[in-house]
């Protein structure tokens, strides 16, 4: 018999009590999986809205707490144009509406001229013109979701459109959402002459960076973002939702250990004469320890793998019926497991480490005296 | 209390419950530590050895009275705990349990969990793991306490056995018929000792 199968013997001397300890830790573990997938994949749709299209990075206000508070006058493209190094740059307007079962719909106001440098590709139909105040551009996942293709007609708030064409980007975020005329959407929205953001094109070999710097003192008013991880300049959500996670990890640390530790003290307690007998026999002070501690942490290993597959099932049945569905995609990457690995190692150790003294240090004849 | 016992000799040490038989046991076993008094086995000062676990895992050899054996494990597994300090390869730990388990009478039980085996085996296992790290003393406390005549009779024939190998066996027991094995008996009567 090795060492680790007496470990994993213990352990299932108390099938049930073993079972709900497990379970109990699972629950935070299944948290913090569902939450990173669900944080990794916003970040990756947002990093598709940057990467989107020939644009090399957008312009935001700056100060803004979120990308959709973001007000720019229009005129700036003009500015914006005229620094050196900048081939072209469109302007956004992003808007929110409520479409059938979808409480947050996107419609994104751009040029037609200026599809291209956002990505969109028509893939159906044909485009809008600038003039048209009826007519608009339906992304493929959104035309999936909401069950609608070209002739059709969509509503947004109180202005009905006809769909004439259908395009597609590769980011979920703009796949699932419509766009049509800046003009138009300027009007509806009461925001004449204001912008969301600005895609810029950079002329061939030129100093990205440059270009930026050059850029924020022009417009102190403005910043630019390359990357997501530049995102939380204008994007708080992201910062708060890796807080909660991180909140959630520390909880789940918390309550997760007080559980292990009740669980280990009570199979330490009805196990004191065989702790006993173990030291009689010449076990010393530290094997004792390290019986009781691994049977903490390979209760927390059984937990990792039993919550991460209820964190990836869990995510799997809220996309299902989650509002979110279409423009979010769960990613679950190494780091998230990683993260939960972590964190069930630090509940077992938190856990274990507490009775697995309290079993080292019982004194032998005294515990072979415990009835 | 003075006592001396020989290499190679079986005693018996019998008293009434509370007497102090346990408590010496316990010194000699290095389960306790005295608080005045000196007690030496084998030559060494227990007041003057730092590391008792690896005395004991060496030198002595258990047996208790309710054989206090694993219960998720099986009879032979519970005779490879001792080895675990001595830092046998597996294979080796298996191979010795199985030889001792077999010197018991107990071939045919090796993975039978106690649960499934008789008060009588149960205790003969608990002798295997007594002797899994080759003790040259054997500390046993009542072992035949909850044992039927034949099981006690046949726990102290291998108790004999292991005597005339020349193992060293301290016996404690309520019974006269058991002690009568011994080469010498003791009385204990509040704490003092009676040849």
């Amino acid at each position: 018999m090795q060492f680790p199968a007496l470990i994993f013997k213990n352990l299932m001397r108390r099938k049930t009590r073993s079972a709900f300890a497990i379970l109990g830790i699972s629950i935070g573990i299944a948290t913090i999986i569902a939450l990173g997938a669900v944080t990794d994949g916003l970040k990756f749709s947002m990093d598709q809205v940057l990467k989107t299209g020939k644009a090399d990075f957008l312009i935001a206000e700056k100060g803004a707490a979120d990308l959709t508070y973001s007000r720019i006058d229009e005129e700036k493209i003009g500015e914006i144009e005229k620094v050196e190094g900048v081939g072209s740059a469109a302007g956004v307007l992003w808007a929110i509406y409520t479409v059938g079962d979808k409480p947050f719909f996107m419609a994104f106001g751009v040029k037609s001229q200026d599809l291209p440098l956002v990505g969109a590709e028509i893939t159906d139909g044909v485009t809008f013109t600038e003039e048209s105040e009826d007519k608009i551009l339906l992304g493929k996942v959104a035309s999936k979701e909401l069950n609608r293709s070209i002739g059709d007609e969509l509503s947004l708030g109180e202005n009905k459109f006809q769909i004439t064409g259908i395009f597609e980007t590769g980011s979920p975020i703009h796949d699932s959402s419509s766009m049509l005329s800046l003009r138009m959407l300027q009007k509806m929205q009461k925001k004449e002459g204001q912008l969301t953001m600005i895609y810029v094109e950079l002329e061939e070999d030129v100093d990205i960076e440059g270009v930026c710097q050059q850029i924020e003192e022009n417009h102190p008013d403005l910043v630019t973002i390359k990357s997501t991880a530049e995102l939380n300049k204008v994007d708080k959500g992201l910062v708060i939702i890796d807080e909660v996670s991180l909140i959630v990890s520390f909880l789940a640390i918390i309550i997760g250990g007080i559980g292990v530790m009740n669980t280990m003290m009570m199979s330490v307690y009805e196990r004191t004469r065989e702790i006993g007998v173990l030291r009689a026999v010449g076990w010393k002070r530290r094997r004792v320890l390290s019986i009781v501690l691994g049977e903490s942490i390979l209760l927390c290993l059984f937990a990792i793998l039993f919550g991460s597959l209820m964190g990836v099932l869990g995510v799997k049945l809220l996309m299902l019926h989650l509002m979110v569905r279409g423009f979010l995609e769960p990613m679950y990457t190494w780091s998230v497991f990683a993260r939960a690995l972590l964190v069930a190692l630090l509940v077992g150790l938190v856990g274990g480490i507490y009775p697995a003294y309290r079993a080292s240090k019982l004194p032998p004849s005294e515990a072979l005296r415990y009835e | 209390m003075d006592l001396e016992v020989q290499e190679g000799e079986f005693i018996a040490i019998m008293g009434p419950s509370g007497s102090g038989k346990s408590t010496l046991l316990n010194m000699i076993g290095a389960l306790d530590r005295p608080t005045s008094g000196e007690v030496i086995v084998d030559d060494i000062d227990l007041q003057k050895v730092k590391n008792l676990d690896e005395f004991r895992a060496k030198k002595i050899g258990f047996v208790f009275q309710l054989h206090n054996l694993l219960p998720v494990l099986t009879a032979r597994e519970n005779v490879e705990i001792p080895m675990f300090e001595l830092g046998l390869p597996n294979k080796e730990r298996v191979k010795k349990a199985e030889e001792l388990l077999i010197q018991v009478g107990l071939k045919e039980r090796l993975g039978f969990v106690p649960t499934k085996l008789s008060g009588g085996e149960r205790q003969r296992v608990a002798i295997a793991r007594a002797l899994a790290n080759d003790p040259r003393i054997i500390l046993a406390d009542e072992p035949t306490g909850t044992l039927d005549s034949v099981s006690g009779d046949e726990v102290v024939h291998i108790f004999q056995r292991l005597n005339s190998e020349g193992r060293t066996i301290i016996l404690v027991t309520h019974d006269e018929e058991i002690a009568k094995h011994a080469n010498r008996i003791y009385h204990i009567r509040d704490g003092k000792i009676l040849e």
